[in-house]
């Protein structure tokens, strides 16, 4: 392929700005630099993630554990921030419950392209033994799109570096314009739950296996009435 | 008045409050007349066997008239409140925690606390498990100190069903527990830190020694356990994993170089900035903390000499002289000190103890694997434990229709909720940033918050 098909390639399918890029497009016969500029470019960019930590539970404790003196995340060029507007990967940590869901989607929504996301630990991936309580959300990927699962109750501080360098791959592959695998969603052991307790306990006793009519339900009666917008509670 | 909050459905008479009664480990199954066949508020329930001994030096309070905030309607006239939502997702809640904060210019006149976030059914869960599943799920409820979670929820199952624990496994239990809550000091310590900014070295260096010797603790338990986070090493009858050779040597080592660097923790309670951060700031009068059944080291700091492990001595802390610091102040300086007075003492007693573990069985019963193996009897037991964090009780209410071995109910009294409830009090008069102060030393999980 052409350079200059690579280019509008990566013209077509980019959604963020990249001044540096702009500028060096104009000129004829710099598509080596602005290759070279690329290559420069997605190295900073996967070596300087900054994380925004949606830390609610368990994990949250071993993300803590995982940015302190042990094992050390800022070696990887990572730095954990407190507000959502600095920073470019959220690592979902935790239970998401019914009520903490408009919030993390609103808090994702603040992030600015391009962005990633990490679920951590089962809670975040399939709600893990909660799933099936009527206050929780059975995975995060109904609310926010999950580039990597880290699976694990709670996944060690080195099982989370690894996904951070699993995600280092994605980010590089994205900048590169070549096509990203998609990370598979660890299956659950639906026959080991053994309580089923909530609104939804009529219908998952009919099929207990149909994840999707479940997700889709459960959009429909909490995320979608509720517009993912946060209730005013401005006030009392 | 008892010191810890009463059990609901349980009216504590004054004549049951008189007269001392045996300690936990002595309590026998209830085989009381109560069969939870109805719905549970159906019929009288027989009063609840308290397993600890109520305090009666603890003055009484009269006509306590709690004023948590200020009238806003003097301020109506101004109009110039500032409202400020602190949370749910803020570094300093620890953990998704909602306060609103009404603010006349940096003074905070109102606030208000929405917990709920976090909110995820265990006790509902745990109508549906037997013993052995509840204790892994029990495990995340105080996510920081799972290890004292896991004996509070089997101390109350031995209590029902009259298992007696080998004194071995009664040692190990004391062990784990102190150590568990050096661990979970030590992450205390490291949080209040950051939240303090730049009382020690920019905050972040507190946060990562402490760090360094809470990973210390993870390591020796995941020695034991195999597990660093979530153990599940505690049973009905007992514990599943003996001690391996040279892990009292490795605790030793471990256990001694924390003891060392407490030094250097003290020290830093007279640093100048951390005193002017700390002292004075979010005093909790005894009254107070009586009234919302505060327990643990929110209560000593306080002034009231009260800790489970001495008054109602279970596992092995008979055997042992502890020593329960108590600071009269009441402040965020008085909850550091005795916290960090209260990790040389574990320190100390875990030391000890692991040098005199007797020899013999660890577990007094086979392990739980079906459905239906052991029984639950009918009736009902309240066991309160002394957590990091202060009582944390456990109702567990046994027997009943088509249940088996699972419990009819399991009420959690947790004591975060109770320092939770302390915030409409304290924080009005304070300036925003001793409201972080005061936030970080209450040290609340909010996973034993909203269950």
């Amino acid at each position: 392929m052409a350079v200059k098909d690579q280019l509008a390639a990566l013209e077509a399918e980019r959604n963020y700005e990249h001044p540096i890029y702009d500028v060096l497009a104009r000129f004829p016969g710099l598509d080596i630099a602005t290759t070279s500029v690329d290559a420069l470019l997605e190295w900073g960019a996967k070596n300087s993630l900054w994380i925004f930590p949606m830390a609610t539970s368990c994990c949250g404790i071993e993300f803590m554990a995982a940015a302190a003196s042990r094992v050390d995340l800022d070696r990887m060029g990572t730095i954990v921030r407190g507000t959502p507007r600095q920073c470019d990967v959220m690592v979902v940590a935790g239970t998401i419950t019914v009520k903490m869901a408009p919030r993390v989607k609103r808090l994702w929504d603040q992030m600015p392209e391009p962005k990633w996301c990490i679920a951590m630990g089962s809670c975040a991936i399939s709600g893990d033994f909660y799933r099936d309580i009527y206050s929780v959300i059975p995975g995060i990927d109904i609310v926010v799109p999950v580039d990597v699962y880290i699976p694990g109750c709670p996944p060690n501080p080195e099982s989370l570096m690894a996904g951070m360098m699993r995600l280092q791959e994605r980010v590089s592959l994205k900048r590169a314009g070549k096509p990203v695998p998609k990370d598979e969603r660890p299956e659950t052991h639906d026959k080991t739950i053994v309580p089923k307790i909530g609104r939804f306990e009529d219908r998952i006793a009919k099929d207990p296996n149909d994840r999707t009519t479940r997700l889709q339900e459960l959009s429909a009666r909490t995320l979608k009435v509720q517009g993912l917008e946060l209730p005013d509670e401005s006030g009392e | 008045m008892a010191v810890a909050e009463t059990p609901p459905a349980a009216p504590v008479t004054p004549a049951a409050q008189a007269t001392p009664i045996a300690p936990v480990t002595q309590v026998a199954a209830s085989t009381g007349p109560l069969v939870p066949s109805g719905p549970p508020r159906d019929g009288p329930i027989p009063p609840i066997r308290a397993a600890r001994t109520p305090r009666t030096d603890c003055k009484p309070t009269k006509a306590f008239v709690p004023e948590p905030h200020l009238d806003l309607s003097t301020y109506e006239a101004d109009a110039d409140l500032m409202t400020l939502s602190l949370g749910p997702q803020h570094p300093s809640t620890h953990g998704v925690f909602r306060v609103v904060l009404y603010l006349d210019g940096e003074q905070i006149v109102k606030a208000v606390p929405y917990p709920g976030y976090l909110h995820r059914g265990v006790e509902k869960l745990c109508e549906k498990l037997m013993a052995s599943n509840i204790t892994p799920i029990i495990d995340k409820n105080d996510y920081v100190a799972p290890m004292t979670n896991e004996q509070a929820v089997n101390m109350a199952f031995e209590s029902l069903m009259g298992v007696e624990v080998p004194v071995r496994a009664r040692y190990l239990r004391t062990v784990l527990a102190e150590t568990q809550r050096v661990a979970s000091h030590l992450l205390w310590l490291g949080t209040f830190g950051m939240d303090l900014g730049g009382a020690l070295g920019g905050g972040t260096s507190l946060f990562m020694w402490c760090f360094r010797e809470r990973e210390l603790i993870l390591d020796l338990f995941e020695n034991l356990t195999g597990c660093r986070f979530h153990y599940n090493t505690h049973t009905v009858g007992g514990n599943r994993h003996d001690v391996p050779a040279g892990w009292p040597e490795m605790l030793h080592r471990t256990l001694g170089a924390i003891d060392e660097r407490l030094d250097q923790y003290l020290g830093m309670l007279e640093h100048p900035i951390f005193s002017a951060r700390t002292k004075g700031v979010g005093v909790i009068d005894a009254d107070l903390a009586l009234e919302l059944g505060l327990t643990g080291p929110l209560l000593r700091a306080s002034g009231v000499d009260h800790d489970l492990r001495r008054d109602a001595p279970y596992h092995a802390y008979a055997e042992v002289d502890l020593k329960v610091f108590v600071e009269d102040a009441g402040d965020c300086w008085a909850r550091s000190k005795v916290r960090i007075e209260e990790m040389r003492e574990s320190i100390r007693i875990s030391r000890i103890l692991v040098d005199n573990l007797p020899p013999g069985p660890i577990c007094s019963t086979k392990p739980l694997k079906m459905v239906g193996q052991h029984k639950l009897p009918p009736g009902q037991v309240y066991v309160g434990i002394e957590t990091p964090r202060g009582e944390l009780g456990t109702w567990l209410i046994g027997g009943g229709a088509n249940k088996g071995s699972s419990p009819y109910r399991l009420k959690i009294r947790s004591p975060s909720l109770h320092a939770c409830a302390v915030i409409p009090y304290v924080l009005p008069g304070c300036s925003l940033s001793d409201a972080i102060a005061i936030l970080g030393s209450l040290d609340p999980v909010m996973g034993e918050v909203d269950r």
